[in-house]
């Protein structure tokens, strides 16, 4: 298994959730097995010895705002809900701990919290996150706490301002030195229309591997497909966007075969898209600037209280439409292909962003790039607006 | 005796003695509850005083089990087990149906029915609220289960046993009356040797939650988590087509059980894939009451279409390609109260003896046969194992401690090589469900040609379905939803707290204690093992995929890390003679 986290905390390291150096990793077998930060190492395999899972991680985030939104939170709480739909639907809250509240036996606290849930933020310390059955479930729940930290704060900062001394200062240096231009340029995409199933194959793995090395979105958050005549290619439920190779279901589109069962949970959404759209390339990812944004609605006097499910508005982010819709058979599938057609793109409120290429990835991964990028920039602008910074 | 809890159970049990046809309620220990939760828990730790006797003697305890979360809207929680020791295998066993019978059981005030004695004649058993009947049902004996069900139906919700529990078939099925099968291990031939044809279940009082609002929180994050796994509620998932959804994944993972496991690819598959049983068949959403899933598929005449299991086994197990001929036998076991993954797995292993396997008409000769013990049945009603013996041929059963193996072949996934090994009932894919992330890649893929790893997550999802079948929930739930979610359900249910790891922590009991039956009716490492044929011929490779034989080493060796995680001894066995003592 020290295969396997010399993996994962490499894969922090490489895509910025956590600090160097400040990761461990604990696993067990029939024999506990830790690597990584001695302190932060001892703390994991503590928790872990006390939990039914096979795998830990224990690391500092790349960012303070998990820490912030600890600081923020009123004393009586003891977790944050973000809004997201990853929170919505796979964490529902994370706990967190307090410096104070660590007490002797930090560990016996921490693992009390994921006894009940994936991943916890402790104060001073970073995110710890449980995977029961890998490790890599573990990283998964420690990036999804990151991802929804991450969400919530930026959403927290644009409603109430900073309320805690250095948080301006911490916001300045992420947009500063944290935060990297996104682009296409330099990439090499094959030009459409793609046939040849290997070249499909190979395609697909390339461009999903662009998105996660481009810090367009995260590892496994998204999906990623090519229709070649009959049939979807299209990346499996649970497969990391970076590594699609021996991941990609081939799907009939008359579902005259039930394999495509371990297809991607959107598998219903791309489809339909491609049916209304005429597309040969989808993208899916959540790139966390899109996500954030597409829960600013500024509808006054609305009933609607269920935001992610029973919203029937089409609102605008720049040139993509945001619509509503749950996950899989949620709805998502319903409401993107109507308005995905002509703009090529669209964003399901808390969730993420689809796009679409007539021919080939090139054009689906540039109008990803852009709807990104649109919101970051409309973020900071709003930000400006109403906390009166500079840029 | 604690105080009995207000909230999830009824803290009462009916035991009915049918030797002196008397019945009486029992309050049962709140801390048994709290410990064992119900269903299989319950029915386990109601055992204890009892698991050393032989299934057929009279006063061995054939247990009637509901959990916490039945009469609830928790979403796959209308079910019950049904526990006592397997005839078949000589194991604890248990085995999970879903019905109105458990809503029904418990809205009479019952967590659990325990019958115990025999009766001289036929009798079913009637209970209502206003009490319980002992009734004769000379009548019915002899009956398919669909006659005895709909013969009693309106007394209530039925569970019966068919022609093949009456005469003892070791794989007799006990039926729900909507169709549902308490199988494998044959409880059937243990409810027909009390002389029990069927019991009639028709309480209606309500079960009470204690925090409504976050009840329906938590049953809106599992009815999210549904429709967000394409498994459950994806257009190629079980609630579309059932479970015949992994027709046409196993045979492209190259793993599809093929003339008793000789092969693993078998050609005429597509004949009876989840797309063409709905085509064949005009397939219809059906399923357990209560249910939202609906996996379960029938005809527009109400006929039950048969499920993966079946369909792989009465196929491409025995070769055959026939679709309409499959239906037939799901359809005639079910009849007759039989197990179609045993009654299938042993006419293969005796195929293969005589050097050719039935075709069509001639299994549902030998169906019937099975299930009157008559001619060639009387030899197949002992299972494979045994009818492999009895031919001097024991390495063609494919089966572990007795119990066939489904359709899942282990070369092709090496934790479902281990769980057949360790799973306390026998060869079943569903106490550890390794199928989940081997091949569904729920919640996270494993690789299925590793052993790394797998005795850890093996004994963890034993652990938590253990606690599964104590909720009593369906496995399938978890395809999309976890034990947060149902911890919060249990909660919310009960007023008490329990978090997922208390849950892990309840199957990490109900687990020793079975294996502790077990270990002490005789049972160790030898026992832990699959059949020769997995150590030393490799299945169908093709197509970029090998599957070569299992690593015997490799094997033995990630066994050997299982006892160390659960704490046993190297040969299997409990250290501590007084483990059960210890425990609640």
């Amino acid at each position: 298994m020290f295969d396997q986290i010399t993996a994962y905390t490499n894969k922090l390291v490489a895509d910025r959730s956590a600090l160097p150096g400040e990761i461990a990793i604990a696993a067990q077998d029939d024999v506990l097995i830790v690597d990584g930060n001695p302190a932060l190492a001892q703390l994991a395999g503590d928790v872990l010895a006390r939990l039914s899972c096979l795998g830990l991680v224990a690391a500092r985030s790349s960012l303070p705002f998990a820490d912030f939104l600890v600081a923020r939170a009123p004393r009586k709480e003891s977790f944050i809900i973000p809004r997201d739909t990853e929170t919505r639907t796979f964490l529902h809250d994370i706990p967190f701990l307090r410096r104070e509240e660590m007490g002797s036996d930090p560990a016996s606290v921490i693992a009390r919290l994921l006894g009940s849930r994936k991943g916890v933020v402790v104060e001073g310390v970073g995110i710890v996150a449980s995977g029961a059955l890998t490790i890599e479930q573990a990283y998964i729940n420690y990036s999804s706490v990151f991802h929804s930290t991450f969400v919530k704060y930026l959403q927290d900062v644009l409603h109430d301002g900073f309320v805690l001394p250095g948080e301006a200062e911490s916001f300045a240096a992420f947009r500063r030195d944290w935060l990297r231009p996104l682009s296409a340029d330099g990439l090499a995409f094959r030009c459409g229309p793609l046939a040849d199933p290997a070249v499909i194959l190979h395609e697909i793995t390339t461009v999903g591997r662009y998105t996660v090395e481009r810090g367009l979105v995260d590892s496994f958050f998204g999906n990623i497909s090519c229709r070649a005549g009959d049939v979807i290619y299209i990346s499996q439920t649970a497969a990391s966007l970076d590594a699609l190779a021996g991941c990609i279901d081939p799907v009939p589109m008359d579902n005259s075969s039930t394999f495509g069962i371990t297809a991607s949970s959107e598998l219903l959404a791309h489809r339909r898209i491609y049916e209304v759209s005429g597309a040969a390339t989808i993208l899916h990812g959540h790139p966390k600037f899109a996500v954030v944004m597409s829960m600013e609605c500024e509808e006054v006097g609305c009933t609607v209280t269920d935001c992610w499910k029973e919203c029937d508005r089409v609102r605008m982010l720049g040139d993509a439409p945001v619509v509503a819709g749950e996950i899989g058979a949620g709805g998502l599938a319903k409401r993107v292909p109507p308005v995905i057609a002509g703009p090529r793109r669209a964003v399901v409120y808390g969730h993420g962003v689809f796009t679409v290429g007539e021919k080939d990835f090139a054009e689906a991964f540039r109008a990803m790039v852009e709807v990104e990028n649109w919101c970051r920039e409309e973020y900071f602008r709003r930000v400006a607006e109403r906390l009166k910074i500079g840029p | 005796m604690g105080a009995v809890a207000v909230h999830g159970w009824t803290g009462r049990i009916l035991c009915v003695d049918l030797t002196t046809r008397e019945s009486r309620h029992e309050k049962i220990p709140a801390e048994f509850l709290q410990a064992y939760l119900g269903g299989r828990g319950l029915g386990v730790r109601l055992m204890r005083d009892w698991y050393r006797l032989d299934p057929f003697d009279p006063a061995m305890p054939l247990i009637f089990a509901v959990g916490p979360l039945c009469g609830t809207p928790a979403p796959t929680a209308a079910r019950l087990s049904v526990v006592s020791r397997s005839p078949l295998t000589g194991t604890i066993y248990d085995c999970s149906a879903g019905g109105r019978f458990a809503w029904r059981l418990k809205a009479a005030g019952f967590d659990a029915l325990v019958v115990t004695g025999k009766s001289a004649t036929p009798v079913a058993i009637a209970i209502t609220p206003s009490g319980t009947e002992i009734v004769d049902a000379g009548q019915l004996w002899g009956k398919t289960v669909h006659d005895a069900v709909t013969a009693l139906a309106g007394r209530g919700s039925v569970a019966a046993i068919g022609p093949a529990g009456e005469r003892g078939v070791l794989f007799a099925n006990i039926m729900m009356g909507e169709g549902n099968s308490v199988g494998r291990g044959g409880l059937g031939a243990v409810m027909g040797a009390k002389g029990l044809k069927a019991v009639v279940a028709n309480g209606d009082q309500p079960v009470v939650i204690a925090d409504p609002e976050r009840f329906g929180k938590a049953r809106q994050d599992v009815m999210r988590l549904f429709r967000a796994s394409p498994v459950i509620f994806g257009e190629l998932g079980i609630g579309e087509y059932g479970t015949p959804a992994l027709v046409d994944l196993m045979r492209q993972r190259r793993m599809a059980p093929t003339d008793n496991f000789r092969r693993t690819v078998f050609e005429g598959s597509g004949n009876y894939s989840g797309p063409a049983i709905r085509r064949d068949f005009h397939a219809k959403k059906d399923g357990c009451y209560g249910c939202p899933i609906q996996c379960k598929k029938s005809t527009p005449a109400g006929e039950h279409l048969p499920e993966y299991e079946t369909v792989s086994h009465f196929g491409g197990l025995n070769g055959i390609a026939s679709l309409a001929s499959i239906v037939k036998s799901n359809t005639l076991c079910n009849e007759l109260g039989m197990d179609t993954i045993s009654a299938a797995a042993t006419l293969s292993a005796w195929g293969e003896a005589r050097g050719s396997f039935p075709d069509g008409e001639e299994v549902l000769r030998l169906l019937a046969d099975i299930a009157f013990r008559q001619g060639d049945g009387e030899l197949l009603s002992l299972g494979s194992r045994r009818v492999a013996e009895a031919l001097g041929r024991p390495e063609l059963s494919m089966s572990v401690k007795g119990l066939e193996l489904p359709a899942y072949d282990p070369r092709g996934a090496y934790g479902m090589a281990l769980a057949y090994c360790t799973s306390n009932r026998g060869g079943c894919h569903l106490r550890a469900y390794p199928i989940s992330h081997e091949i569904l890649r729920k919640p996270i893929a494993t690789d299925r040609f590793s052993f790394s790893g797998k005795a850890r997550i093996i004994a963890i999802a034993e652990d938590t379905n253990a606690a599964i079948d104590s909720l009593v929930a369906c496995k399938f739930s978890f395809f999309g939803a976890t034990l947060e979610e149902y911890a919060e359900l249990l909660s919310a249910t009960t007023g008490i707290g329990y978090s997922p790891q208390d849950l892990k922590e309840i199957g990490r009991r109900i687990c020793l204690a079975e294996r502790f039956y077990n270990c002490d009716n005789g049972f160790g490492v030898a026992d832990d093992t699959l059949p020769e044929r997995f150590f030393l011929e490799p299945g169908s490779s093709g197509e970029g995929v090998e599957i070569p034989p299992i690593d015997r080493a490799r094997f033995d060796e990630e066994l050997q890390k299982y006892y160390r995680i659960r704490g046993l001894t190297p040969e299997g066995m409990f250290a501590d003679r007084d483990f059960l003592v210890k425990q609640p």
